[in-house]
């Protein structure tokens, strides 16, 4: 203190004592410095082993707080509770407690006198009251954070599906609350088999990206460098699917391990990552369900534009074709196409697969071969263009078995080719029964293939019978086939019966052979009988 | 290893503004108070802290950050906040710390109040 600083009263310390106290204990301590020749003091009061500065007059950098050790290697003056620092003059060299200027040698004892001292006893008595009060008080608020954040983060929760946006939530709140210094989401990775956890956000610091669990507990580097970890799990069902890790609970003066209370705080929060894990999956599901259905229909609606929508009418003959997918969307295909000149092509492919894939490459075929009919005959040359198209255009592991027959109706002369289909067949009105074979392979398997093609002649009454695997292949619950002796018995039993009349006859039967189990693949015929 | 705390100062109209990105915790709280200490030493009394870059305040920092709103009591200075989430608004309104110290939206709206 300046030298010209006079010695405070006792009478002027009351009349200057304020409601705080500070007035009080800054005169107090201008007193003693006045009385000991002191360039400044600092009173200090002791909570949870450290000594923390309660006020300071004069010069000298009293630090905020002091450990006991580097305390008392400044000798201080104790009292009850606290002590006093004094400075005679700043200096620049440094000292233990960290960068201050202090005095190690205070005045002997008897410069703090009995009234003084018991004084400055009773403001650290009222200073460790106050603390008191403060720090339950703040606890008591800080319960109703706890409150408000288990209400955001249930609210965080219904209000959004974003993962990434609740896990951040969770997370946050936990640091704060729990006065954590780092916090971790895993989650159970589905598709591994040996219980790996992924991470899935971190914040306040390095995270493992990923660990495998054994024994249902999280490896201690789980958070690299971290001193005390506290982890939960996360289950839904009593199944685990993931881990809430939180490292180190800071105090005042440092770190350290967490207590029950917070683990509990913590199991109410993984509570609520498992409701929103839930909550996501299930949306997810919900959004992919709806996804696949819309495809579905897209690919229904698409395949169901180019299929005949009836029966075109050719002088001479009869016409009937019929088709039933497996599922929504099949891989079969047929089309009556007549030509300007009159002629009729007739097509029946099967596409590997089902579903969209199936129906786009029916798509595609659809279109390739409209166009290639423009400008080839029904032949080799026109199925090596249509193989190359759909070869270079479709995966690896799709092709179409295809067979197409182009009928010149005055002279009922047929031309085709099939390539890797069923065997077509043609039941003659002399019960005679002709296969028609495979010419080459399905279309889109190979590159450059040749193929070899047919023809034959349809006579009056004759029954043209083209057909998909669905029918042949139609299981019985032993796992035998209808097989294409049994067609072949029924379209001659059949034979003279109206077109529409086969086909309904061909499905009942199928359909009692399968014996009420479900349809396996697609089902395709198309039927053409010479009448005139 | 753990993230810590990064802090900006300018002088905006005779307010010390400083900006925070980070988690505001013990290492946190004491390095905005280190700065609050020396923004006092240069005569500044006026402080506003801007919380653009913080989502996260546990209790110690809270705790730190009352201490600092203390000071400027004691020297008859003023603190305030601004750019605080919704999460840290609502805690510091719980905590008491909205009755002792300004809570503003944005630099700006601070800035017209507390400017000379």
């Amino acid at each position: 203190m300046d030298a010209g600083t006079q010695e405070p009263t006792w009478a002027s310390l009351l009349a200057g004592a304020d409601a705080d106290g500070i007035g009080l204990t800054s005169g107090l301590l201008e007193r003693w410095c006045c009385s000991a020749g002191l360039q400044g003091a600092a009173l200090y009061v002791e909570v949870e082993g450290l000594f923390e500065r309660e006020h300071s007059c004069g010069e000298g950098n009293f630090p905020r707080s002091l450990s006991s050790e580097a305390a008392a290697e400044l000798s201080p003056l104790r009292l009850p509770g606290g002590l006093l620092m004094s400075a005679r003059q700043a200096v620049s060299q440094e000292a233990s407690s960290g960068g201050m200027a202090l005095d190690p040698k205070p005045q002997p004892s008897a410069a703090l006198d009995g009234p003084l001292e018991v004084l400055l006893a009773m403001v650290v008595r009222n200073a460790l009251l106050e603390r008191r009060l403060k720090k339950s008080r703040f606890a008591a608020m800080h319960r109703n954070v706890e409150q408000q954040a288990l209400y955001d983060v249930g609210l965080a929760i219904t209000s959004t599906l974003d993962l990434e946006e609740t896990s951040e939530a969770i997370l946050a709140w936990a640091l704060s609350l729990l006065d954590a210094r780092r916090s971790a989401l895993y989650l159970l990775d589905g598709d591994s088999v040996d219980r790996c956890y992924r991470l899935t956000h971190a914040l306040g610091g390095d995270a493992r990206p990923e660990f495998t669990c054994v024994d249902d507990a999280v490896p201690e580097d789980v958070l690299p460098g971290a001193a005390h970890l506290l982890a939960v799990r996360i289950e839904i069902e009593s199944v685990p699917r993931g881990f809430l890790v939180v490292a180190d609970k800071e105090s005042r003066y440092g770190v350290g391990p967490f207590g029950e209370a917070d683990r509990a705080t913590l199991e109410l929060f993984a509570n609520q990552a498992a409701i929103a894990l839930e909550n996501a999956r299930l949306h997810r599901q919900a959004l992919q369900e709806e996804r696949m259905q819309r495809e579905m229909e897209l690919a229904a609606e698409t395949q169901n534009k180019l299929l005949p929508k009836g029966v075109p009418t050719v002088e001479g003959f009869e016409l009937a074709g019929w088709n039933r997918p497996a599922r929504e969307v099949g891989g079969d295909y047929y089309d009556l196409l007549p030509r300007d000149d009159g002629r009729l092509v007739v097509t029946l492919g099967d596409v590997t697969g089902k579903g969209m894939p199936a129906a786009l490459m029916v798509s595609n075929l659809h279109s390739a071969l409209r166009l290639s009919l423009d400008h080839h005959e029904v032949g080799p040359e026109l199925f090596a263009g249509l193989n190359r198209h759909i070869h270079e255009s479709s995966p690896a592991n799709k092709f179409i078995t295809l067979l197409v027959a182009q009928l010149d109706p005055p002279t009922g002369h047929v031309r085709y080719v099939n390539a890797g289909h069923n065997p077509a067949v043609v039941l003659g009105a002399d019960g005679s029964v002709r296969e028609l074979p495979s010419g080459g392979p399905p279309i889109g398997l190979l590159p450059g293939v040749s193929y070899q093609g047919d023809e034959f002649n349809l006579e009056v009454d004759d029954l043209f019978c083209i057909y998909s695997d669905g029918i042949t292949e139609c299981a019985a619950r032993d796992g035998e086939e209808y097989e294409l002796e049994r067609l072949v018995a029924l379209l001659q039993e059949h034979r003279t019966a109206p077109l529409p009349e086969i086909i309904a006859v061909i499905d009942q039967a199928t359909s009692e052979f399968a014996d009420g189990q479900p349809q396996g693949d697609d089902q395709t015929v198309v039927l053409l009988r010479r009448v005139g | 290893m753990t993230e810590s705390l990064k802090l900006e100062i300018e002088r905006r109209d005779g307010v010390a503004v400083v900006y925070t990105e980070g988690y505001i915790n013990n290492l946190g709280g004491e390095e905005i108070a280190r700065v609050a200490d020396t923004l006092i030493k240069d005569g500044h009394k006026v402080l506003l802290l801007n919380l653009r870059g913080t989502k996260i305040v546990n209790s110690i920092g809270i705790s730190i950050l009352i201490e600092i709103i203390e000071k400027m009591i004691e020297i008859e200075g003023r603190l305030a906040f601004c750019n605080l989430t919704p999460t840290i608004e609502k805690t510091f309104q719980i905590m008491g710390l909205a009755q002792y110290a300004g809570i503003f939206a944005d630099e700006p709206a601070a800035l017209a109040e507390l400017a000379n």
